[in-house]
């Protein structure tokens, strides 16, 4: 494909000079965003940050509060299991092991809400 | 040393703005320039400048030491990293519609600098910009790029001769 219809090569020249003026002609056409725009963002971005420094402690607290409780009940269940489940009826056994699984639902729910972006 | 950065440091305050502005003023237009030329879209280059200025704001205190001619390089080394970033994730889409002008009357020669950047590679397009239309040398480039100086001289020069093998004119059959 013939770009240059003149038929001169370009010379470093040429192309300093076409490169210029194509720079020229894009500055001409597109104007950059309002400065405001960008000093909104940073902003929004400086609270977003300052907000994720202030909750990283919560955060901790509650992924060892979910662990502490996951494993607590575990050591439960393999300390007593032998001795107290076979006493459980089939209600009981029933009914312990949903509020189990509604503890470690609200557990993760705190988390999994904590961790959603604000608005 | 008071930089005209330290007081654009914090983006949150009123008194930042003003020297804020100024900075933006002397720089966006280029760097707006830079990023269009290279990523060839109207929408990537306004984001990508506003995500150039607002990672400047945020790392204000490295910045604050730079003089202005650094802060220049600094601010396209930013641009040119977050260019690079978007190659990588994959959002490699160039140039699905032109974003500038089919014909420039202005343009010498008639030499279609927009056709010659659609055939060349993202980092070629990047070194022949800022050597030719930010006039940098090869030790400026490297520090606006992150790459080695003696790569820079290579990596200019091949796509120095690239660029002009898409320029140059078709020879004549036989």
């Amino acid at each position: 494909m013939n770009l240059n219809p003149t038929n001169i090569p370009p010379n470093d020249d040429n192309l300093r000079r076409a490169f210029r003026t194509y720079a020229a002609a894009l500055s001409d056409a597109h104007t950059p965003p309002p400065a405001a725009a960008v000093l909104f963002r940073a902003e929004r971005r400086r609270r977003r940050q300052a907000l994720e420094r202030a909750e990283r402690p919560l955060l901790i607290m509650q992924t060892l509060g979910f662990l502490f409780a996951f494993f607590t009940a575990a050591w439960l269940i393999y300390q007593f299991a032998p001795h107290t489940l076979p006493t459980l009826n089939t209600t009981g056994l029933a009914l312990a092991i949903a509020c189990t699984t509604l503890v470690l639902a609200g557990c993760w729910a705190m988390l999994h809400a904590s961790r959603r972006p604000f608005a | 040393m008071h930089s005209s950065l330290e007081h654009a440091a914090a983006p949150a305050t009123v008194l930042s703005e003003l020297a804020f502005q100024r900075l933006y003023d002397a720089n966006a237009t280029s760097i707006h320039s830079y990023l269009l030329a290279v990523s060839a879209r109207r929408d990537v280059a306004d984001d990508l400048l506003q995500e150039t200025f607002c990672r400047l704001l945020l790392h204000s205190k490295t910045a604050a030491r730079l003089d202005a001619l650094e802060l220049r390089r600094y601010l396209f080394r930013i641009a040119t990293n977050l260019l690079r970033d978007r190659w990588r994730s994959g959002d490699t889409t160039p140039f699905p519609d032109p974003p500038e002008l089919a014909t420039n009357p202005f343009l010498e020669n008639s030499i279609d600098i927009r056709a010659m950047l659609h055939h060349l590679k993202p980092r070629e397009r990047e070194l022949l910009w800022l050597a030719y239309v930010e006039g940098m040398d090869h030790a400026e480039i490297s520090a606006a790029t992150g790459l080695n100086r003696l790569s820079v001289r290579t990596l200019l020069f091949r796509a120095r001769n690239k660029a002009k093998q898409f320029l140059a004119p078709a020879r004549p059959s036989l």
